[in-house]
Formats: C-alpha cells, structure tokens, sequence
C-alpha cells in the first residue's frame, strides 16, 4: 500500500511512485525525486524536525511537510 | 599602442554554471586568481562575481554565475542566471558557457546542462570529482554522452587542482559546442504560443521564447510594457506555465535516464550510507552538543584570538593620529585629519580582524559540509519564530558582529524568513557593546561571588547577552505576526559528503569579504565620522571663542600643577558648547526619564555611529588626561560625576542599568545598517529596523531605570 515519505521509519527504503502536485512539486523534482528512484530515510531531527533522505549518493533534507508530499511503495 | 591593440580585440566572456556544492568556485578562483571582482546585478541582492583570465597571452572574461538546479524561476539566482544566458537588462552575452556537473550525480548536472543547450548556448561540461566517483565505482563513458550532446567534455578534480589547467586550454582553444536541441520545445508549447514572442523579441529559437514567457513577472529588468504583454499573451491562450514546467520536467528526465544508463557503470553495491561522520553530527544529542562546542570555539576566537590583532591596529591609528597632529601645520585640516580622518579609518579597519575570522570560520564550516548538517538540526527551533533553519548563521555570527551575519542571511530564500532574519540579527549582542557592558558592570556591580562559585559581575554579562537573545526571539515572532507574504517557506537542502577545507579558498573568502565590509561600510563610517567630528569641534563661534579666552587667561596666571586642569575643563566646557553638546542639551528632556544627563546624550548620540564609541565619548566628555585606554580612570571619573543642582551620583545602579538595557537594543551602528541598505537595495528596512530597535531601547531603559530607581 503506497505511503508518503514522511511515513518511512528510520533506515528503511521506498520507491517514488508520484510527487503531489503541489507549487513544491518542481523543485522536489529537480531535485531529484523522481518516480522510480528510491530513497531511504537516514536520519531524523528531534521533536519533529526535517527529515534527512538516502537518494542515489547524496542525502537531501526535507521538512516533514515536504516529505508527505512524495508518495511511495515501501520496499 | 600595447593599450590600443588590447580594446581592439574583443575579451571573450566565458559563464560558469553549476549545481550548487560542485566545486564551481573552485575552478573559477583556479582560472582568475586575484583578479575577481565582485559588484552587483540591478534589482537584486545577488553578488556579480567576474574575473580576467590571462592566458597564452590572451584575456578572458570569466562570470561566475550562482549554483542552480535549473532555469525555472524559483529563486534571484535563477533570475541571475536567466538574465545573463539571454542577454537581458545590463548583463553582455557570454560567448561561452563552462558547465560544472558533480561526477557523481551526472542525471542532476545534465538537467540544467540539456536546458542550457536547447537555449542555443555553446557550452564544454566538466565532470568534476572525479575522484569521488573513482571511490563510488562509477565509471562514465564520456565518448557516449559527447555523441549524445555534442558537448566537448573534460574530467577534473578540482579539489586536487587535476585537470584544471586543461579547462584553461579549452577556452583558448574555444573548444564548445552543443546539438540543436536536446528536447524539443515545441512538444510541449504549440509554436503558435512561441512564435508571437520570439517575433516580438526577435529570438530565432524557440525554448529561450518559452523561458521569457517562465521569467516575464519575475525579472524586473524586463520592461513593464513587455511584461503585461507577456502576461497578457499567456491568459489569452490558456497556457498554465505550471503544467508546462512539469512536463517538461518529466521529458527531460525520462531522456537523460536512458542516456546515463548507457553511459554509466555502477557497480551496484557501491552505494552506501554517507560517511559515518553523520550517525555523529546529526544524532539528535551529540550533534547538538558537537555544535555548541563549535560555537564555542568560534566565540573563544572572536574574542580573545581577534583581540591582538585589533589592539595593534588601535594602537597603531592612535600612534599615526598622534604623529600626523604633531607634524602636520597646526589648522583645521590637519586636526580633521589626526582628530577626524585617522581615527575614522581605524574604526573600520579595527572590525577586519574578527570579520575576517569569522567568515573565515564559516567558510571552513560551509566547506566541509557541516552547516547545512546545523540548518538540518535548527531549522525546527527556528521556524516558530518566523526564522529558517539558515537563519542560524546570522544569529550566530551577529554575537560577533552583525555585519557579516547580515551579509550571510542572503542565503536565506525565503524574502520574508531573511528580512526578519536580517532585522533582528542586531540584537544579538556584538563585541562592540563589550565594551561598554564591561565598564558600566565594573562601575555598579560588585565583584563578589554568589552561591561560592558565580561571580555577579560575569553574570550581570551573561543576563545582557540572554536579554538580547530574548529580544531576537520576542521580536522575530512578532515581525511574523506582522509582515505578509504568500511566498511558501520550504528546506530543501543538500547534505554534501564531509570533505577537507580547501584552505585556498577559505582564505579568498576572508579576504574577499573583508574588502567589501572596508569599501562598502567604510564609506559610511568615515562620512559619520568626520561629520561627528565637526559638531564636536566646532560651536556657535562667539560663545566658543569666550571659552577659549577665558581658558588661555587663567592659563597665564596659573602654576604647573594647575596648567593640565585648567585645560581639562576648559576642553570640557567647549564639548559642551560645540554643537553635539548643544544636542546633548536638547535631548537632555528626553532621556532624563532614563537616568541620564546630558552627557550621556551625548555619548548616545555619537555612539549612533558606532557603540564602542561610547566609552571614547565619554573620556572626552569627563575630559581625561592622558590614556584613553585605560578603563580604570574612566571608571574613577564616573564614579565621581555627580548632579550639581543636588550633588547626587550621576552613575547610579538604576542608571547604569538602564544605560546597559539600552544598549543591548538600540540601533547604534552605521556599519550595520549601510549593510542592510546594501543587502535590501533601499533605506526602508534600515529605517524600519532603526526605529524599532531604538524604540523598544528606550521604553525597556525606562522600565529598567524605573525598576531600580
């Protein structure tokens, strides 16, 4: 069942299914979230703080906000 | 005639692009050397950075353009860009275009490399780090991608300066191409939307029509006419730029994905966690406690380590102040010179020291990738307060001095996170206002300990920095409540690999940005200065000459010992009457409330160009023999002003108190808000922020003196 990124627990991966559409969406892409690709959450500040993913090599900081606007298969 | 011929022969201008943290900075310090220059785009608050490039008896124009993802218009950067790319407003055409991709995330780097190329550009890509993507087992067949794009390619490590001299080779050789179009524009916006603009504008190619329709409201260097046309062009045929950007985004990675998967090996394995530096600095206790001891460490610099440097320079402009009023004729110019001029060059030059270091220690930060590590743990602490995570930077660096934290809050993208951010930055207390908490503790509160250990002069200090740390937190909120905006605020920030500072450039961004705080703020200090100086030194003429007379009569009659007295006063008396004391006289009703007199107006008032001015001011003012320096005379002389109307003490606790309270957050600071006029292009946040800060200053002052008095 598809979840979003922010729903990833610690270490675990997923693969991008569709980004929300969102004035975000753009920039998420360019990024590199991509359908397809699959990311893994890394570390996560406290108290609700932003969420660090794995994606090809590089470690990106999200807020949770923007996490839970990628959408996943969990893996 | 060498002149002659040079201006005959066109410099060509070569852009270099990239995505941010590619090491792009790297290789064009690598190809200008010294010879950067740095000015300003219009309307915007990005820097210009450009360079010459001598080589095999040729020059080159080297631009530095800002790191982008890609040419929508998300930020100023990739206004930046656009505008240079197309030639618009001020900005030439480079002939060239140097794109900088990072090895090791080839699909990101050839998204705005392909974009680059279907807006017609010539451009050469350097694959850069190489060795990394040698560690990562990725092995890329640039044959391939050269048949793909058309693009000469070279591979370097900028970091191990390999390869870098083969770029310089390149751009003699004007060795860049690039096919016609990588994707095709038209498939996504019917020619019959592109052909009215590249018509009106007269482009011959079909995406930089497409990227004027992206950018019309968003560059202001496009004219009003033709931006209501566009605008008006883009509702006439239903055209949602939004979905336009989306597809295209979607074409462009679909084909780039097919091109790296035949042209890049990955061993499959080979990628792995980010180093394990990270389960350290990002674990959500040490990596807190790793940042305070950084701080730490930058404060003890700023203070102690910066403080040698800073006396030598002091003593150094008092020395050339006192030799150019003893050799230089005696007259007015000369003494605008040892009194005005010297001493106003010296108290700008005196910030080069801990500026210098402090921009040093954040480029080591930014360098190794550890502050966007600090963004990534801050970012939830800030954001209630209407901050961003990058808003911890200024802050930080504002406990130093609020220039260079003003400077770094650029790098906020968010247009209402960075004017808060640059508005409360002067709140945090700077070194400037040590001086003065230093001899106003000394002078009121009693050097003993409390509970055995706590010493109340050290924790009188500590109150004063927490009280301005509580006025960023309390004022950031409110601005929050009260500025509008619609902008989105979002973080999105790359976490790149621990790397080695490159010590190189570390110290290009000392030196680059200590030039600019001597050039840009100079100029405004030393006009206040000489300004203060005038009204200091000179009064209406006939109550000033009496002063005079009277001082050089008693002097005739008087013995030795009394001499120095009589000239004591008589130096004092015409402060009092210059101009500035004429201020002082009529501000005195307004701070009286306060618990000061007129003396201390001032002080208020000629700290306005600069805080530490203040314990200066009042040396001359209390007219002082001898070292200025020495606090402990200042100290004595305080202690034993009194009121000659009821004899009481002028430097009561209340007084000092409230003296204190008020400097924590009054605006006092040419420095700092020729700095935020530069940084916002205008004077209405430097008078918005002048306004507020000195007013809460005195209401709070008034609470403090009515509080203890």
């Amino acid at each position: 069942m598809p979840i979003t990124a922010d729903q990833l627990k610690p270490q675990t991966s997923g693969v991008i299914e569709e980004v929300t559409n969102s004035p975000l969406k753009i920039n998420l892409m360019e990024l590199g979230f991509l359908p397809g690709k699959t990311i893994t959450l890394s570390y996560v500040a406290p108290f609700n703080g932003p969420l660090a993913f794995l994606l090809e090599g590089t470690l990106l900081a999200l807020r949770k906000s923007e996490a839970a606007l990628i959408q996943i298969q969990p893996a | 005639m060498a002149e002659a011929l040079s201006t005959l022969q066109r410099t060509l201008k070569i852009a270099i692009i990239g995505n941010p943290n590619v090491g792009k900075s790297t290789i064009f310090n690598h190809l200008t050397g010294l010879s950067q220059k740095i000015g300003n785009y219009p309307g915007v608050t990005v820097d210009k950075k450009s360079g010459s490039m001598n080589y095999k008896g040729n020059q080159y124009e080297i631009i530095d353009l800002p790191g982008t993802y890609s040419l929508f218009p998300n930020s100023e950067d990739e206004i930046i860009a656009h505008r240079v790319l197309n030639h618009l407003g001020e900005s030439e055409k480079p002939d060239y275009v140097l794109m900088v991709i990072d090895s090791t995330q080839l699909s990101r780097g050839l998204f705005l490399a392909t974009q680059l190329i279907d807006l017609g550009l010539k451009l050469a890509l350097v694959l850069n780090m190489s060795d990394l993507a040698g560690k990562q087992k990725i092995k890329i067949k640039t044959f391939d991608i050269f048949k793909s794009l058309g693009v000469p390619i070279l591979t370097t490590d900028a970091r191990s300066a390999s390869g870098l001299e083969a770029i310089k080779d390149l751009i003699h050789d004007q060795n860049f191409g690039g096919k016609e179009e990588f994707i095709s524009i038209e498939e996504i916006v019917p020619e019959s939307i592109l052909g009215v603009v590249k018509q009106r504008f007269s482009f011959n190619n079909s995406y930089q029509a497409y990227q004027m329709l992206r950018f019309a409201s968003k560059d202001k260097t496009i004219s009003k006419v033709d931006q209501n046309w566009l605008a008006e062009h883009i509702k006439s045929n239903n055209f949602s730029l939004e979905e336009a950007q989306l597809l295209e985004t979607k074409k462009r990675y679909a084909k780039i994905s097919k091109l790296v998967e035949s042209a890049v090996q990955k061993e499959p394995t080979a990628i792995k966690s980010t180093s394990k530096l990270d389960s350290v600095f990002l674990h959500p206790v040490f990596g807190y406690l790793i940042f305070g001891l950084i701080l730490l460490l930058i404060f003890q610099a700023i203070f102690a380590w910066a403080s040698v440097p800073m006396d030598l320079i002091d003593g150094f402009f008092a020395q050339l102040s006192g030799w150019a009023a003893g050799s230089l004729p005696e007259g007015p110019l000369s003494s605008l010179i040892a009194e005005g001029l010297i001493p106003g060059i010296g108290g700008v030059v005196i910030f080069i020291p801990q500026i210098a270091m402090l921009f040093g220690f954040l480029a080591i930060l930014e360098d190794t990738g550890y502050m966007s590590r600090v963004v990534f743990l801050m970012d939830r602490w800030m954001r209630p307060f209407g901050l961003h995570g990058k808003s911890i930077v200024p802050l930080v660096s504002g406990v130093a001095c609020a220039i260079p934290g003003v400077m770094a809050a650029r790098n906020i993208g968010n247009w209402k996170e960075k004017i808060i951010t640059i508005l409360v930055t002067p709140l945090m207390s700077c070194s400037a206002r040590l001086p003065v908490y230093i001899i106003l503790i000394g002078l009121t509160v009693p050097d003993d300990t409390i509970f055995g250990i706590i010493n109340l002069q050290a924790l009188t200090l500590l109150c004063l920095y927490l009280l301005g740390i509580l006025g960023v937190l309390v004022t950031a909120f409110a601005l929050k409540q009260i500025l509008k905006s619609d902008e989105k605020s979002f973080l999105m920030v790359e976490l790149p690999s621990f790397k080695t500072p490159r010590w190189k450039d570390v110290v290009f961004t000392m030196y680059n940005k200590s030039r600019t705080f001597v050039v840009e703020a100079g100029k405004v200090i030393l006009a206040i200065s000489i300004i203060l100086w005038v009204l200091a030194s000179y009064g209406p003429s006939s109550r000033m000459d009496s002063i005079r007379q009277e001082g050089e009569m008693r002097l005739a009659s008087a013995t030795e010992a009394e001499a120095a007295q009589i000239q004591a006063e008589t130096s004092s008396k015409l402060i009092e009457n210059s101009y500035i004391g004429i201020m002082g006289r009529a501000i005195e009703p307004v701070i009286k409330p306060l618990g000061y007199d007129w003396k201390i107006g001032i002080a208020l008032i000629t700290s306005f160009a600069a805080r530490e001015v203040f314990v200066s001011t009042i040396a001359t003012i209390y007219s002082i023999e001898g070292d200025v320096e020495d606090d402990l005379t200042i100290r004595e002389k305080l202690a034993q002003q009194t009121y000659p109307d009821t004899g009481e003490k002028v430097y009561t606790r209340a007084t000092a108190f409230s003296l204190m309270v008020f400097y924590v957050f009054a605006m006092q600071c040419m420095s700092t808000l020729a700095v935020v006029y530069r940084e916002t292009k205008g004077w209405k946040w430097p008078i918005i922020q002048t306004v507020y800060m000195t007013s809460l200053a005195y209401l709070l002052a008034l609470v403090t003196y009515q509080i203890f008095s």
